[in-house]
Order: structure tokens, then sequence, then C-alpha cells
């Protein structure tokens, strides 16, 4: 179905991209300060290099086995499965190392985890619940 | 195909060695955890790779319960970060 010249190229870009890409993906965990930019730093590896692979893997299965109607939908599927799940594990992982007690730099802003629930104040800075506050519009900040 | 896949294996492999010096020097819980993502989704890497070299039939079917799965160990970490606490 796919000439043999075409599916070796295209497995050696996607496949090669996606695993440089967990490479810098692992490298970058040095360069990250705190945990929170670790969790952001892994995402592309989920988010991005995971799918190349994905995409050489069923590439590599076109080329050897031809087309298939289930093997298009698990493919897709598990497409779709990478990036949202993957998305949501990020943020329960986030969330809970935040709840842990992992410092946070002291500018982050709106930071809405540290407020209390119900808060109608919640996320803004202390300058802006003041006018808030006093019905003043800032319309110049 | 061979030396394109064994490419493909060394820097996953390179990823996981990267990462497991990373486990070493980190002081706080979630570093580690995030590592053993890295180090989970790697293995599937070169698990699928593997599958291919060998022209296993398996090569999707790996990637797509793993990409199903992949979140129960990143939420049993979670809890177990914040004590069983939602």
């Amino acid at each position: 179905m796919i000439p043999d010249t075409l599916a070796i190229t295209l497995v050696g870009v996607f496949g090669i991209t996606g695993s440089a890409i967990v490479l810098l993906c692992a490298v970058a965990m040095f360069r990250a300060n705190d945990a929170l930019s670790r969790i952001n730093v892994f995402s592309p590896a989920t988010g991005l290099a995971m799918p190349l692979i994905l995409l050489a893997a069923y590439i590599y299965t076109l080329w050897h086995d031809g087309f298939s109607l289930t093997r298009l939908f698990m493919a897709v599927a598990g497409f779709l499965a990478l990036i949202v799940v993957s998305s949501v594990a990020s943020n329960v992982l986030s969330r809970s190392t935040f709840a842990g007690g992992a410092p946070v730099w002291r500018h982050t802003s709106p930071n809405r985890l540290s407020e209390a629930p119900g808060d109608e104040d919640a996320g803004l800075t202390e300058y802006e619940s003041t006018l808030a506050d006093f019905d003043i519009d800032d319309s110049e900040h | 195909m061979t030396i394109v896949l064994w490419i493909c294996i060394g820097l996953l492999a390179l990823a996981i060695v990267v990462g497991l010096c990373r486990v070493l020097t980190a002081k706080d819980m979630g570093s580690r955890a995030i590592v053993g993502d890295l180090v989970y989704f790697s293995a599937i890497g070169i698990l699928t790779f593997i599958a291919m070299l060998v022209d296993l039939s398996i090569v999707l079917d790996v990637i797509f319960l793993s990409s199903m799965l992949g979140i129960l160990a990143t939420v049993a970490l979670s809890r177990i970060q914040t004590r069983g606490h939602r």
C-alpha cells in the first residue's frame, strides 16, 4: 500500500522526533527549579511525543499489514486518549503537589488554589480587591 | 527500518537514564512522581518499537491500552502525595 522508502522515512521522522522530544523533556527536568515547573515541562512528552510515536506505529502497521478499520479506530482512540488523559493526569498531579506543600513562586497570580473557596476576591491582587471593595472603576490600569 | 527503530529505542533508553539520575538528586515527592510518569511513557515507547522490530502484531494495542490506563499510576501517586485527601 505504501512504498518501502516512504514508510521508512515517515516512521523515521515521526519516531525519532517523538523519542527526541521525550529525551529533551528529561533533560529539561534538570533545568526546571521546582516540582510544578517539572510537571509543566513534562507535558510536551505526553501531549506531542507520544502521539508522534503512535503515528509512527500506525504508519508501520499500514505499511506492514495494510489498511484495517479496526486499527484506524484504535489509532484515533489512542490519539484522543493520550491528549485528554495526559492533560487530566498532569492537572491532578499538579493540584496534589501544590496541596502537598510544594513551594510556589511568590508572585504567582492568580493563585486560586491558595485562597478560601467562595471568596469573591479570589484570584485578584490585593490592589484590585481594594478597588473592588469601594466600587472604583480603575480603567487606566 | 532496523536502524531507525534502534535509534528510537536508544533515545528513549537515554531519556529513562537521565530521568533516573534526576530522581537521585530530587528532594520533593512531586518531582519523583513526574519522573515515574516519564519512565512509564518511555517504557511504553520502547515496547512499541520492540514490537515493530520483531514483527509482533501488538504494535497498536500496546499504545492504545497504555494511553487509556496511563492515568491510573499518576492519580495513585497524587493520592499518595496528599495522604488520601482529594
